[in-house]
């Protein structure tokens, strides 16, 4: 059974894209709209049949992995690219929840979508979103997987502006597309520095772990560095605008004007998970540049502290999502500063439970309650949709990091990793004299984080499911539980989002998640300067690492008091507090000092559009009005002359061949005279 | 006394110098043409002179190339003469200065 050719994978949804678009156009002109049986049907089949190809093959892979080369793409000289897929322990991992949590999401939109006009239409870009992301995964070289990124930010700009009659999901939609092309800029001159360094060959990825091997092997490592090194800056700046990092974070939040189910597909299984995926793809690369996964770091721990306490101060209910996720992604990405990329895939993977659970939990929310999204108007759920509380409860659970749920066992691991992996210190600045050890910092910061983690979303949860509903009379009749089409991917999930950890629970020496991936990330690993120097040059420059210093429970513990400390001032703060009526038609949007911290890289974006609005207004000047105006001078002048040229043009056909003559007369006897020829 | 280089180069300078004027200052355009082909010939003659100073094996290309002027020019008086008739046609004149549309 194993040997099932890779492009069955994204063959189907690129045929069920095919099949819906083409619904979706021939049914256009009708009023109905094409039946939603049969569409959705259609829509969840073919990615279940991927996620089944997928499953098949995870179970019967070889140690090294899986490579097809399908055909040639590009042959021109000094350039060639093929189109090949490479199935091996991460894109298996990838691939996996993709197809998986892509299928249930689907099937959630189901009931979710149910009545839209576009409703084939959705479920056809939905697709498309799948198989650009399984382009992106399954890809054997950047070139390819650049495609599917592509992809992928073509997508959510199709699904973020699907409500398209609303100028604002346009204009959020836009923003996603064009702040992603600024990450992509990244991706491209990263892939540029690599050709340049090692011609078009090392663009796929086993030739690139070759090159890097033979690299570190010949002790050539300080001759390239700073080639490679602003390669990995350029990549990370790609993984930036993807995964939502600062500083190309500001679409995300926006991107809660698409429908919730693209919410949660964005969030839990495709388009933010490609960064971390990347840097986990190039970690070979990224390990030799020990400069670059420092900014990594730091990069992960801003973005995580600082999206965590926007998180704090949002009404909308989906916005908290979004903050969260771009913190969560902030701790993956701390992760794989401090090369501990497996952890960091391994929160990928539970996070992508626990936030599709969420996402899916609020989006049931918002389906009860007829379009509310404002928290405020929420309250008392629980008993109205307990299936839905209970599921997102679980997700919170996991979220925060309560001891046995998903993200206890990633989210410890990634604190346990930053502690003992990072091996950073400053010296002599003018914050201390002696080292400052890095690792200590950013632990703390981390922990910090999880607590504030835990207080914003048990602050979504006690506004949303406990107290007393705040809405209005009418709309409370009219609450009610999600039909089953939605509950039970949300359930599917939740079991996710409860056992998902439990694939690499190192307190309890389970690490198959580690070994699946140890054939990919090994060779990483082989070349970190920490494990490839001997000691006593490394002394010089790090830290060592002191993990086995330190019993893991102590980590095991703090995180668990983090997260409890954060339930606790959650539940202090929101628990018995009354929230003020809102009046009419308020936006749910923070104000005042909370508005300031959300949007402050909306502020900073806005300070750069200016920078280049000014830029334009300098080229305007230079190129339109001061180049136009000598361009315009020349042409006078050339058409004064020329008119006064036109008086030779004499009538006699006979006189001017009698100038034409004398003129080349006049030439000969120029070039005669000045020695031109003889 | 052998023929010197000279005087035929002398000689082709005649007839081209002729058949230009001839070219120029005739207005009947049949002249005009007579004119060009005169001049073409004593180009052709020119090239005979010269390909007499060189060695033998060396002046064939001397030789050949008129061979080519002389095709092209028995073309180029076919299209010429036709060209003048179907002016004729249009102007009933064979007057050069008549045909001055062009004039800028």
């Amino acid at each position: 059974m194993t040997n099932l050719p890779l492009w069955l994978i994204p063959l189907f949804p690129l045929v069920a894209t095919l099949l819906l678009g083409t619904i979706a156009v021939v049914s256009s002109g009708s009023k109905k709209g094409p039946a939603e049986g049969i569409v959705g049907g259609l829509a969840v089949i073919f990615p279940a049949m991927s996620f089944a190809v997928v499953a098949i093959l995870a179970f019967g892979m070889p140690e090294a992995g899986i490579r097809e080369t399908l055909c040639n793409w590009i042959d021109i000289p000094l350039f060639r690219a093929d189109i090949g897929f490479l199935f091996d322990g991460l894109s298996r991992i990838m691939l996996l929840f993709v197809t998986g949590i892509g299928t249930l999401i689907a099937m959630y939109s189901i009931g979710y979508m149910h009545g839209d006009r576009g409703f084939a239409r959705f479920f056809a870009y939905i697709n498309l979103f799948l198989f650009s992301m399984i382009v992106l995964v399954l890809s054997d070289s950047l070139l390819l997987t650049f495609l599917g990124w592509e992809g992928v930010g073509l997508c959510s700009y199709l699904l973020i502006g699907f409500w398209n009659k609303d100028l604002a999901n346009c204009k959020a939609a836009n923003k996603a597309f064009i702040v992603n092309r600024v990450g992509d800029i990244g991706f491209l001159l990263g892939m540029l520095c690599l050709v340049t360094v090692g011609g078009s060959g090392i663009l796929n990825y086993d030739a690139l772990v070759a090159f890097v091997g033979m690299i570190v092997n010949g002790g050539h490592v300080d001759l390239v560095l700073p080639v490679l090194s602003l390669t990995c800056i350029l990549f990370f700046i790609g993984c930036t605008g993807k995964s939502a990092q600062i500083p190309l974070l500001t679409w995300l939040p926006d991107a809660m004007a698409g429908p919730t189910p693209v919410s949660a597909l964005i969030h839990a299984a495709t388009m933010v998970t490609s960064g971390v995926y990347l840097v986990a793809r190039l970690s070979s690369l990224f390990v030799i540049c020990p400069d670059v996964l420092n900014v990594v770091l730091v990069v992960g721990a801003l973005t995580a502290f600082w999206a965590a306490f926007a998180g704090l101060f949002q009404n909308d209910i989906k916005k908290v999502l979004a903050y969260s996720t771009i913190s969560q992604l902030g701790y993956m990405f701390m992760a794989a500063g401090v090369s501990a990329f497996d952890a960091s895939i391994f929160h990928v993977f539970t996070h992508a439970f626990f936030k599709a659970s969420l996402f899916l939990g609020a989006g049931a929310v918002i389906h009860a309650l007829g379009g509310e999204q404002d928290m405020r108007k929420m309250g008392g759920l629980i008993k109205k949709t307990p299936v839905t509380a209970c599921v997102m409860i679980f997700a919170f659970f996991a979220i925060i990091g309560f001891p046995g749920f998903a993200g206890f066992w990633s989210k410890d691991l990634i604190l346990e990793h930053i502690y003992t992996d990072c091996n950073w210190v400053f010296t002599g600045t003018w914050l201390a004299d002696g080292a400052v050890p890095m690792n200590k910092i950013f632990y703390v910061v981390g922990l910090f984080t999880a607590v504030v983690t835990a207080v914003y979303m048990g602050r979504l949860i006690i506004m949303t499911f406990f107290g007393s509903y705040r809405g209005s009379k009418e709309s409370e009749a009219h609450i009610h539980e999600a039909p089953a089409v939605m509950l039970i991917p949300m359930i599917v999930l939740t079991f996710g989002s409860v056992f998902g950890g439990y694939l690499w629970a190192d307190s309890i020496g389970i690490t198959f998640f580690r070994d699946s991936l140890a054939s990919v990330l090994g060779a990483a690993e082989a070349f970190d300067p920490a494990v490839r120097l001997s000691p006593e040059i490394f002394l010089d420059e790090f830290v060592p690492r002191t993990g086995a210093h330190v019993n893991p429970v102590i980590f095991a513990a703090l995180g668990t008091a983090a997260a409890l400390l954060g339930m606790f001032i959650a539940w202090k703060g929101w628990g018995k507090a009354r929230i003020p009526e809102i009046p009419k038609g308020a936006s749910s949007a923070p104000e005042g000092y909370a508005a300031g911290w959300t949007f402050l890289w909306d502020y900073v974006h806005g300070f750069f559009v200016k920078c280049v609005f000014v830029a334009a207004w300098i080229c305007d000047m230079v190129v339109d009005k001061i180049l136009q105006a000598v361009q315009w001078t020349v042409g006078a002048i050339v058409t004064i002359l020329g008119d006064g040229a036109t008086v030779f043009q004499v009538r006699k056909v006979r006189l001017q061949v009698a100038f034409s003559i004398l003129g080349v007369a006049a030439l000969v006897l120029v070039v005669l005279l000045t020695g031109g020829i003889v | 006394m052998e023929l010197q280089p000279v005087y035929i180069q002398v000689l082709a300078l005649a007839i081209f110098a002729i058949g230009l004027l001839t070219a120029i200052s005739r207005r009947n355009l049949f002249f005009v043409l007579m004119g060009v082909e005169l001049a073409l010939n004593a180009v052709n003659l020119s090239f005979i002179g010269f390909a007499k100073t060189l060695p033998a094996e060396q002046s064939v290309a001397g030789q050949i190339v008129p061979l080519f002027s002389i095709a092209v020019a028995a073309a180029e008086a076919c299209v010429g003469f036709a060209m003048v008739i179907m002016l004729f046609r249009k102007k009933e004149s064979v007057d050069s200065d008549n045909y001055s549309n062009m004039k800028g």
